[in-house]
């Protein structure tokens, strides 16, 4: 057994082989300092042919989105190289991390040794590969365990953080990506939501600028653009010198579709030219789909008016449900929750929703001859 | 307990072929007063709910089965005798 150190000032590698697996423990705080540490490490074990890892993160103190990210890049990259990589032993809080950013689905937690058996709670849905088994997920397989990462709720906000975790799982996984980008037509015009750095925001801002360019082009016409070598390239005159002084060989724009109508485009931009090979094409096609997931689960692809049209549905029954708590407080003498458990019984008993039966309560308050139970308050619950 | 049915919960998420989004608009809609975070934290068994934001969740769950056309399985807390949240 051999063992190697390398020191940083807040995060440790310890790297030991056992067998075919290559385990590192990973000590301190994982985050944006530490991130590319461990990334050019696991690049380097993976160069000299350790492919099947597992981290041990026993003593890892703190990770987050940037860790994260490395983490589940690393993952896949493996995956489809035919390698492995396995989490062993998270903290309670670093499992929690894991669990609520729903990577669950995607990295692979090993499980745990009975005598901690406290980290069960960490395995409501398994991965579909038992650690230690031969991964050898295809590409459709991997589709599919990407399209399971979405959770994200219909909030702008959150939608970019989840978009940032694309640029950034993207960038680490397909092959001659230097920069990621995504950009979404809002409010009729093209912005740039994430971007891996500064230089790919500002290769986005010339596309807007001079109103050409691959990103434009997918996000108008739902479909590839790939520019192999702009030293050689005919379309985009005003932009690909921009490009080229900053240093561009090659773009890849995918278009980002919700519900069939192309609102954005995923950019991916490389120093190199023909950077991305046949597979690195197929993976960028399958980031983009995720991104599309991500959009339509947000509802992005409505119209304000739409959205906003579902909001104030959405809040108008939330306040119809509680002006009929009101009216059975004030008619029963009882307390909120047992008004709510009331509406609720009767929708089960009746198998209609709960909005309607707080809706029939409601009307029956204002137009009293509605029903034979008219000596309920009349009052403004409004 | 808690832990058990929180997990049972997300099971049957899956089952009404609901994104974590869809089922917090919907709870939500119905009253809801946590976030979409608590609300996943409740899914996973990471935080426990109030019997009654449990059984709000239920019966988001519940009316989106009852539109797929089939009736209520999951099963409310408050109506297996447990005690209301103060």
């Amino acid at each position: 057994m051999t063992s190697s150190d390398r020191s940083f000032p807040a995060f440790d590698i310890d790297a030991s082989f056992v067998g075919d697996d290559t385990v590192l423990a990973l000590r301190g705080e994982l985050d944006v300092h530490g991130a590319p540490d461990l990334s050019s490490y696991l690049d380097a074990m993976i160069g000299q042919g350790h492919i099947n890892i597992v981290l041990d993160l026993s003593e890892l103190d703190f990770l987050d989105a940037s860790g994260l990210s490395v983490i589940a890049g690393e993952t896949i990259r493996l995956r489809l190289s035919g390698g492995s990589l396995v989490i062993r032993d998270p903290s309670v809080q670093v499992g929690h991390l894991i669990d609520i950013s729903g990577f669950i689905k995607m990295i692979s937690v090993e499980e745990p040794a009975p005598a901690l058996g406290q980290l069960g709670r960490l395995g409501p849905e398994q991965p579909d590969n038992p650690p230690g088994s031969p991964a050898n997920s295809g590409i459709h397989e991997l589709s599919q365990q990407l399209r399971m990462v979405t959770s994200i709720p219909s909030n702008d906000g959150v939608v970019d953080g989840a978009l940032r975790l694309v640029v950034a799982l993207a960038k680490a996984t397909v092959g001659g990506a230097d920069g990621v980008s995504v950009s979404l037509r809002r409010r009729g015009r093209l912005s740039t939501v994430a971007a891996s750095d500064q230089t790919i925001t500002d290769m986005d801002a010339s596309q807007y600028a001079t109103g050409e360019g691959p990103c434009l082009d997918a996000s108008a016409e739902g479909r590839w653009f790939h520019a192999e070598s702009l030293h050689h390239e005919t379309r985009w005159p005003a932009f690909v010198p921009r490009a080229r002084a900053l240093g561009i060989n090659s773009i890849l724009s995918s278009p980002l579709l919700a519900h069939g109508a192309p609102v954005g485009a995923l950019n991916i931009y490389s120093w190199a030219t023909a950077a991305f090979a046949q597979k690195d094409q197929e993976l960028a096609s399958i980031f983009a789909t995720q991104t599309s997931t991500i959009l339509g689960d947000a509802g992005l692809d409505t119209t304000e008016e739409e959205l906003a049209s579902k909001l104030a549905e959405v809040l108008r029954t939330r306040q119809v449900i509680a002006q009929a708590q009101g009216v059975l407080m004030e008619r029963d003498g009882i307390g909120e929750h047992d008004a709510y458990t009331a509406l609720r019984r009767f929708s089960v008993e009746h198998g209609s929703p709960l909005s309607l039966r707080a809706l029939d309560i409601v009307e029956s308050v204002r137009r009293p001859q509605a029903g034979p139970e008219t000596q309920v308050p009349a009052g403004d619950h409004g | 307990m808690a832990d058990g049915l929180s997990d049972v919960l997300d099971v049957f998420r899956r089952d009404a072929d609901l994104t974590h989004g869809e089922l917090w608009l919907r709870y939500f809609e119905l009253g809801g007063m946590s976030t979409h975070l608590e609300l996943e934290a409740f899914l996973y068994g990471a935080l426990r709910p109030t019997t009654h934001d449990h059984d709000v969740i239920v019966h988001a769950l519940n009316e989106r089965f009852s539109e797929m056309g089939g009736d209520h399985p999951v099963p409310y807390l408050e109506d297996e005798g447990m005690p209301e949240p103060i």
